[in-house]
């Protein structure tokens, strides 16, 4: 009996009047404008997106090419608020970023403005590879971010000193001390790292051993990444008693 | 499936292509309002009497129409010619059915909450009034049902499509279908008959 009331209900379902033509039309009509706001959106993301797309790609590839990247991506970050000095949580950034991040993001002063080379090519005359490659770094970044700021960084000619005692006068001592002189005004300075490298190896120079293995140990340890942690541990084992 | 409904598909496969030269599967890719107006006038009935049927509701069926044709310059990419137009425009409404059967879900049960006020115009009321009370019956016995099986039966018994011609329509093995239709017409008797309809 059941079987026979789904049936009949089936062919109830079945019979359903049909839609009037007016219903008909007013979904057709729907359909079509909903087509036509389907192509204007489409129309409208493409207007937008491709000269963007297209700007962001032309300006990626001549930052690229001409090296000026951070330069630019320091200037927006000046003009949208975002730097350190701004915002004022210059610590968790800089805590969150690479040494090679920290490299370039401080300002410099207008005398680094123009670098001396002459520093930098007797450095990579009197200086074993490694040590040349952290100041042409280091020199390298000044330049970048000096170019990009007009604040003074008094640090940086604390740092300049430092690296004309080590590189161009060849004096463990005054490099030392200058070194010392820069770590104890900037700490937590764009070239800290750099500074502390270096202080190790006038350490090693001096054969003051002891302080030289204690401040190796860190790259070593990989405290500073993956920045100068081979040569740490070689000077390491060539310094061991 | 008979040897009859293979030639049906085959014909009707025949058809869709004939129908749907590849300039115009262009235009409807386009999404050219001339293209999709075509369509539109050519299987709109049938597509919304698949739509009010599964449904049970002439608003919800509306909107699944709606989506189904604009729609369509997006899904048109997938069609193969295997099998008819009509057929394709079918198994899209099938893939938005979803949502649109909780939707007219919610709107009987509010209509039955607060009373269906709408006349039934007819010129033999009583008979009429039969007919509806039916289909509003295995309607409501249809909610009770998943999704797959109320589309099994839907597209089985209500649409009478072949079980190959649904299995096709929604992706599924034909046994499977078989299944789903067999449970379905299982739990719809039982419902019929808890109604009391009789």
């Amino acid at each position: 009996m059941s079987k026979d009331l789904l049936a009949e209900a089936t062919r109830a379902l079945r019979e359903t009047e049909p839609v009037s033509e007016s219903e008909a039309r007013a979904t057709r009509t729907r359909v079509l404008a909903g087509l036509h706001q389907t192509r204007v959106r489409r129309r409208t993301r493409l207007a937008f997106l491709l000269p963007i797309a297209a700007s962001f790609v032309a300006f990626s590839a001549w930052a690229a090419a001409s090296g000026q990247a951070r330069r630019v991506l320091d200037q927006f970050e000046q003009l949208v608020g975002i730097t350190a000095s701004s915002t004022g949580n210059a610590s968790s950034r800089s805590s969150t970023k690479t040494s090679s991040r920290r490299l370039a993001t401080p300002a410099a002063p207008d005398e680094v403005r123009s670098p001396d080379p002459a520093p930098l090519a007797s450095s990579r005359e009197a200086e074993p590879a490694p040590a040349a490659t952290v100041v042409t770094r280091a020199a390298s970044s000044a330049r970048a971010t000096a170019s990009s700021s007009s604040a003074p960084d008094p640090t940086l000619a604390l740092y300049r000193r430092a690296h004309a005692a080590h590189f161009v006068d060849h004096d463990p001592a005054r490099a030392l001390a200058a070194w010392d002189a820069y770590l104890s005004a900037a700490p937590n300075g764009s070239f800290a790292p750099e500074a502390r490298y270096n202080r190790a190896l006038s350490l090693v120079r001096l054969g003051r051993t002891g302080e030289a293995r204690t401040a190796l140990e860190p790259f070593a340890n990989g405290a500073y990444g993956g920045y100068r942690q081979a040569e740490a541990s070689a000077l390491l084992q060539g310094i061991a008693p | 499936m008979t040897i009859l409904g293979l030639s049906m598909i085959t014909e009707q496969a025949l058809a869709s292509n004939a129908e749907l030269g590849d300039e115009f599967v262009q235009r409807l890719q386009r999404a050219e309002p001339s293209a999709v107006a075509e369509v539109y006038d050519a299987h709109h009935a049938a597509v919304r009497a698949f739509a009010k049927r599964l449904l049970g509701d002439a608003a919800s069926a509306e909107d699944l129409l709606h989506e189904v044709f604009v729609s369509l310059p997006q899904a048109v990419r997938k069609f193969r010619g295997d099998s008819s137009l009509r057929t394709f425009l079918i198994s899209i409404a099938v893939n938005h059915a979803r949502h649109h059967v909780r939707a007219a879900q919610r709107r009987r049960r509010a209509l039955s909450a607060y009373g269906d006020t709408r006349s039934d115009e007819s010129s033999d009321p009583e008979r009429e009034a039969r007919r509806k009370e039916l289909a509003e019956l295995l309607t409501r016995a249809l909610d009770t049902l998943p999704i797959d099986q109320r589309l099994a039966f839907v597209l089985c018994e209500v649409e009478e499509y072949s079980s190959r011609e649904a299995s096709e329509i929604v992706g599924a093995p034909e046994a499977t279908l078989r299944t789903r239709l067999f449970h379905a017409k299982k739990k719809l008797r039982l419902a019929l008959t808890a109604e009391g309809a009789e």
